[in-house]
């Protein structure tokens, strides 16, 4: 595994804080009924995104979920046009016509969020033979979540990333619950890496509140899937810190109010905050600073966003293409 | 309720899936497994004992599954449980007083038990990664020692060693333990916890160096053997550029080349003192941060958890008559 540098941490903690401010100043514009159809918002689930996009290059591949805007922003993503992709603007990355659950961008390998669940894997399954037939170093990761992982689709695209050894990292994403459903309900394991050797790959569990435990794992598996040693499913346990859709959603009653606040208090933008400082890496002021830095890059995205045009009626039927 | 006479159950579920399944070529052991090896140890438990059961309530449901599948009663000890190896700590101190512990997982494991009630009579089977402490062993017949140790009253001393601990205590702040080995090294972060890059060692206690054995007792083995029953410890410093080196396996199926300082052989309760910055990892996992300049303190003592011999106890059962 290699050894991050100050550049390098710096790097991840960034992508995290671009991330939780982006999607705190999303959900606000939500429940304002400013942004048009839902929000599944990734607040807490920062250090998966960060961990492993840190990785990558706009070469490589990511699919992505419902709950897609931390992958594209820590991919590089832009919050104007993502911001205005939001709001159903021409300007958007998708000219308005994706919204949150359909947002791509190919010139930094997005691959798409998807608003079907368990639609991503292969997706990727399929990016990733394109650079085995092409013979390149390209990997695809491909997020889902606990849900998901019963799909028929990962299950199909799983075996046949190992079948042919293909470069894919499967990240899980288990934050306990499908949807509104505690993982207990949906099935009978709790460790979605115990898949894993059903078809053939290593399996591996880390901490995904921990953005060096992510770092260190998608390291070592996206190494593996370069170096030709097939795929890697790399299952991080998380926590959303709002609700299912949007920021307070609906009001079930499906998790505590306890059980949040435990996992609050392993926030991994706080811990990360708190290790940097004891390294020297990161002073708290300066830590105050880039959140604010980030937050008025997020007002700018929003304004960008506003006085964008929506897209022309005449466009309607543009970049259909099935 | 009370834990005396009673045999402890804690099964790891967290066990056997760490970063080594991709850094180094360690073996998969999923839950499934794992419950099916509970089974049979309260088959065999049950085959030569009435003793009641107690255990650790884990998430997987690994040992309530088992119980409800084969219709035998249990007791999950009272403690709250959020999948952390705190939970095994907790549930040792709630197993205080049971006549045996059967505790299915890796050197972490029994390290987080021991940490809960040091001199717990233990049969450790092996579910983890680098396994020093705990063995490979046929579940079934060590459920029937368990039953038997506790049926018969056979005199612990009679059938199970006392194991060496190396206890860490740390400047400012809780001590710690490790059963195998402690050491320090150049690592910033816990991270994913495995002990991985052997460039960043700095210095080692360990209780037992074994060149038979995976991880830092490898290490330590193939340079200067020790074993368990010695009462010894074997310290170690490590550097580099060294061109004494000794090739051990780091983790399953992963051998490297090491570069050692100084290597020495000291007596229980001799004390090595570190500073920080640094990491501290223990049985092999990263655990702790030292702080620039903060003092740590290895020491080992034979007072750690007493590991009982399975085939000890089955002979001497058999010795004395059948059930």
């Amino acid at each position: 595994m290699s050894t991050p540098s100050d550049d390098v941490l710096l790097d991840i903690h960034r992508r995290m804080v671009r991330i939780r401010t982006f999607e705190t100043e999303a959900g606000r514009m939500a429940e304002a009924g400013k942004i048009p159809g839902a929000l599944h918002l990734y607040v807490g689930e920062e250090a998966v995104a960060a961990g492993v996009m840190v990785h990558l290059s706009n070469e490589d591949w990511i699919t992505s979920t419902h709950r897609g805007h931390g992958h594209l922003i820590a991919k590089g993503g832009e919050f104007d046009r993502m911001f205005a992709e939001l709001f159903g603007r021409a300007t958007g990355y998708c000219r308005g016509k994706g919204g949150s659950m359909h947002i791509s961008n190919m010139d930094l390998g997005m691959l798409g969020a998807n608003g079907i669940v368990g639609a991503g894997p292969p997706i990727a399954v399929g990016a990733a033979f394109s650079t085995k037939y092409r013979k390149t170093d390209r990997v695809a990761v491909t997020f889902f979540g606990d849900g998901a992982s019963n799909e028929g689709s990962f299950h199909e695209a799983a075996n046949m990333a190992a079948l042919y050894k293909l470069p894919v990292i499967f990240v899980c994403e288990n934050n306990g619950y499908g949807e509104y459903t505690p993982q207990a309900k949906h099935q009978a394991i709790v460790d979605v890496a115990d898949r894993a050797s059903g078809y053939g790959m290593p399996g591996v569990v880390v901490d995904g509140m921990d953005a060096m435990a992510v770092y260190e794992a998608a390291d070592a598996a996206i190494e593996r899937a370069r170096a030709g040693d097939g795929p890697t499913l790399l299952e991080c346990k998380t926590y959303r810190f709002f609700d299912h859709v949007g920021v307070r959603g609906m009001g079930l009653t499906y998790r505590t109010d306890e059980e949040l606040a435990e996992w609050q208090k392993r926030d991994p933008i706080h811990l990360f905050e708190a290790r940097l400082a004891e390294l020297g890496v990161l002073s708290k002021d300066d830590a105050v600073a880039i959140h604010e830095e980030v937050l008025a890059e997020v007002r700018a995205g929003i304004e960008f966003a506003e006085a964008s045009p929506t897209p022309d009626p005449d466009t309607l039927l543009d970049d259909v293409y099935a | 309720m009370s834990s005396r006479g009673a045999v402890g159950f804690v099964a790891n579920p967290a066990s056997g899936k760490d970063i080594r399944r991709i850094t180094a070529r360690a073996s998969v052991f999923d839950n499934q497994e794992k419950t099916a090896m509970v089974r049979r140890c309260l088959i065999g438990l049950r085959a030569m004992s009435d003793a009641p059961i107690r255990y650790l309530a884990d998430a997987n449901r690994l040992v309530e599954s088992a119980l409800a599948e084969l219709g035998f009663d249990g007791e999950a000890v009272d403690v709250e449980t959020n999948g952390k190896a705190l939970d095994t700590t907790n549930a040792a101190v709630a197993m205080r007083g049971a006549g045996a512990v059967v505790t299915l997982g890796g050197d972490g494991t029994n390290r987080a038990f021991a940490k809960g009630w040091l001199d717990a009579p233990l049969i450790p089977l092996s579910t983890g990664t680098n396994n020093a402490f705990p063995v490979m062993r046929e579940a079934t017949t060590a459920g029937a020692a368990a039953g038997l140790l506790v049926s018969r009253r056979i005199p612990l001393e009679a059938v199970a060693e006392r194991a060496k601990v190396i206890h860490v205590d740390i400047e400012g702040e809780p001590p710690d333990l490790a059963l195998i080995d402690a050491v320090l090294t150049q690592d910033r972060f816990v991270g994913a916890r495995a002990l991985d890059d052997p460039g960043k060692l700095v210095a080692a206690m360990l209780t037992r160096a074994d060149p038979a054995g995976v991880g830092m007792t490898s290490v330590g083995g193939f340079a200067h053997p020790l074993a368990e029953r010695d009462d010894a410890t074997l310290t170690l410093t490590f550097d580099r550029a060294s061109p004494r080196r000794v090739v051990a396996a780091l983790a399953p199926g992963r051998f490297e080349s090491i570069g050692l300082g100084q290597t020495r052989t000291a007596t229980l309760g001799e004390p090595m003192r570190l500073t920080g910055p640094g990491v501290l990892a223990f049985d092999g996992e990263r655990e702790r941060v030292l702080a620039p300049g903060q003092a740590a303190t290895f020491r080992t003592l034979r007072d750690g958890p007493w590991v009982v011999d399975v085939r000890k106890v089955l002979t001497r059962a058999v010795a004395c008559g059948g059930r």
